[in-house]
């Protein structure tokens, strides 16, 4: 048991939006929270960050939006996902998104959507919950 | 002398007496290691000369203020007698910082706020695509075409936002602000090639381009070259400037997204002396005097923070620092350039509301309209309570902002006083104490080669990265209170809501047809124009960027006038430029 697998997680930034700081803060918290944590950088395509995460083995993909692109950004992910038969990989969002969004979202497909104030806790409490155990 | 020692001995004894008689036993009566608060004296700032450190308001080192009241206190009485009503973000004669779609539509917005009375200057914001240096029908630009500001693809889009600018509205009269960084010498050269069609001289063009491609790098994240050639094209933008267009301002440097991107203070004002050293360098390095050009340098603001005593002393020791960097190290001798021209001092900055029971939001910005107007600013209370709400400032929240920033000037008078913190032993040690930490940062990033090494070794991403999640986990461990986020959260506490009237300015359905329309204008454009002269005008602008000693803001303007779009001169610059890589954190 003491061997058990860090829960991998992918922080990436789709699309132009280069505010980084909620990408940087959770990063970092996860790492210290003991995930293990790979960060895309800013500008990656949708296709970039499923392929990172496929290559990477990552149970989770969290993608940091702020520029108010997130519907059509996060729908393509989910869409490459499925394409890649990757849709195990669980999807969660982070940025500034207006509650109605929130409901789209979870409605395609992604389990969680964290916004301004959230605590890391709450971020790294919700992955352990969500992803099973080995 | 002998007097003054006698008194300060008296302060000591009485100091030390308070400590151990009055302070030590409350401090023990609460059960504390230390006392929660501090108390400052004479002895704190002995070692001040008054004249040396802070000086009367307009002179220097100005740590009292660049002026001894500014243009809008000399006419608040008559503005409140007019009631006139600034637009929101429009400082110096632009209006309301705003763009979205196709430049049809941002010029139909203008036109529209023109009918009613708002002609400031277009103050635009480009969308994500045009900031990183691609046309909208690039497969970068996907789903991001005039989504956040208005799309520019070339001359022809920039000339049609102008259209409503004609007769008593022309750009010799009116001035313009563009947010531009990495492809800001392209949009200045449109906005000559648009003078010089209309026939308007270029030196009366006046407006601000930010044209601060270094925080780029270690904020906003809207870069495309790296560094070295990023600061060449502002030695070309910053020559042309001065030699052509002496009334537009060169460039608006930003604290205030450092210290967004999670910065400490002490950072945000290191690193924005550091990046404005390296344009004064640059400068000179091209050739001009400090003082033809340094007057023309303005700063768009420093970060904020509601904590407003070290934020008061912040804005003096930033006017103290930057006055004696232009004096000292630059040997400038024109006052105008030794002086931070900024249109906010002190605020709270935006990252400190919060999308928790938003209306405390308007409590925050009046704290910091109050440390604005204490730190030589107007007493600004910025920005309006809905920020985090990101769906745009309701009429509500503009009105509260504007009626709080009102009442701190006429009912309050914050603003009668210049620099009342001034002589104060508190603010003045702590002003001291700013400068130091500020200067020692400086000179680490000058030891290691000034602010682009900094940048190109990662030194100031990581240390902002770093810097921000101490922030939160400080927040997390409850080391820090925000309230109604991590503290009085419980069930007695209550949400209080206020109607809002989110301006329609943006028609959705616009927005979603936006990249189509632009792609098929775009499309059209490629069809018919000259593509000969376009082929041509390329690769002359090639074998110019490849010579660091070729200006090339006289190339830019000949590719602008005949519809090479921006990508493809940004294409140009990718291949002999290269693209910057990110160090990993």
């Amino acid at each position: 048991m003491n061997q058990k697998r860090k829960i991998r997680v992918l922080v990436a930034k789709p699309g132009l939006d280069g505010h980084e700081r909620g990408a940087h803060v959770v990063a970092y918290g996860l790492r210290d929270a003991g995930f293990e944590v790979i960060y895309t950088g800013l500008r990656q395509t949708t296709e970039q960050i499923v392929n990172a995460a496929i290559q990477e083995d990552v149970d989770v993909i969290g993608l940091s939006i702020l520029s108010g692109a997130h519907v059509s950004l996060t729908r393509k992910v989910l869409d490459e996902l499925k394409n890649q038969k990757a849709e195990d990989i669980m999807v969660i969002v982070g940025g500034i998104v207006p509650s109605e969004d929130i409901r789209d979202l979870k409605e395609m497909g992604v389990r969680e959507v964290f916004t301004a104030g959230t605590p890391i806790s709450a971020i790294s409490d919700f992955i352990e919950s969500a992803i099973p155990a080995d | 002398m002998a007097e003054d020692n006698k008194y300060l001995e008296k302060i000591k004894t009485q100091q030390k007496e308070w400590e151990e008689n009055v302070l030590q036993k409350r401090v023990k009566r609460f059960n504390l290691k230390e006392s929660p608060t501090k108390f400052y004296s004479p002895l704190s700032t002995i070692k001040n000369d008054f004249c040396e450190k802070v000086g009367f308001p307009g002179q220097y080192p100005y740590t009292s203020g660049n002026n001894p009241f500014d243009f809008w206190r000399a006419y608040a009485g008559d503005a409140a007698k007019m009631g006139y009503r600034p637009d929101w973000g429009g400082a110096g004669g632009v209006g309301k910082y705003g763009g979205f779609g196709t430049a049809e539509d941002y010029r139909d917005y203008l036109i529209r706020m023109h009918s009613m009375g708002r002609t400031g200057g277009p103050n635009m914001a480009f969308d994500l695509v045009t900031q990183c240096g691609y046309d909208s029908d690039s497969p970068f630009a996907d789903g991001e075409v005039g989504r956040v500001g208005v799309a520019i693809d070339t001359f022809r889009d920039f000339a049609t936002i102008y259209e409503p600018y004609t007769g008593a509205l022309e750009i010799d009269k009116v001035p313009s602000n563009f947010t531009i960084n990495a492809p800001a010498a392209i949009i200045i050269a449109m906005y000559a090639v648009l003078a010089d069609k209309r026939g308007v001289p270029l030196n009366k063009l006046k407006g601000t381009p930010q044209n601060d491609i270094l925080k780029e790098f270690i904020a906003r994240g809207t870069y495309i070259f790296p560094p070295k050639p990023s600061l060449r094209l502002f030695r070309d933008t910053c020559v042309f400037c001065t030699q052509l267009m002496p009334e537009l301002n060169i460039n608006s440097m930003g604290g205030y997204h450092i210290r967004e991107a999670g910065a400490s203070r002490v950072q945000d004002l290191a690193f924005s002396m550091a990046n404005a050293a390296a344009y004064l360098q640059t400068g000179i390095d091209g050739g001009l005097a400090v003082d033809l050009f340094a007057p023309k340098f303005t700063f768009n603001a420093f970060g904020g923070s509601m904590e407003i005593y070290p934020e008061i002393a912040f804005q003096r020791a930033a006017r103290r620092i930057y006055a004696r960097m232009l004096k000292e190290r630059f040997h400038a001798k024109n006052p105008r350039s030794m002086l931070i021209r900024q249109p906010i001092t002190a605020h709270i900055g935006c990252s400190s509301t919060t999308l928790q029971r938003p209306l405390n939001n308007l409590t925050r910005a009046v704290v910091g309209g109050m440390a604005a107007g204490m730190s030589g600013g107007m007493p600004g209370a910025f920005p309006p309570f809905d920020e985090p709400m990101g769906l745009g400032h309701s009429q509500e929240a503009v009105q509260l902002q504007l009626d709080a920033t009102r009442i701190l000037i006429y009912e309050a008078k914050v603003s009668d006083v210049n620099d009342p913190w001034a002589g104060s032993y508190f603010m003045e040690s702590l002003t001291d104490e700013i400068e130091e930490q500020t200067i020692a940062e400086m000179e680490k990033i000058e030891n290691m080669g000034g602010a682009v090494a900094a940048i190109e070794n990662g030194y100031m991403q990581k240390a902002i990265a770093k810097s921000s999640y101490q922030k939160q986990r400080k927040i997390d461990k409850q080391e820090e209170f925000v309230i109604g986020v991590n503290c009085y959260t419980g069930q007695n506490e209550i949400n209080v809501n206020v109607n809002r009237e989110v301006e329609a300015s943006y028609d959705p359905e616009l927005m979603k047809s936006a990249e189509k329309r632009q792609k098929e204008k775009l499309s059209r454009l490629k069809r018919e124009r000259d593509n000969t002269t376009v082929h041509s005008l390329l690769s002359t602008l090639r074998q110019h960027a490849k010579d660091e000693a070729v200006n090339l803001m006289p190339d830019i303007c000949k590719c602008v006038e005949n519809d090479v779009s921006l990508q493809e001169i940004c294409d140009v610059f990718r291949e002999v430029f290269g693209e910057f890589q990110q160090a990993k954190l």
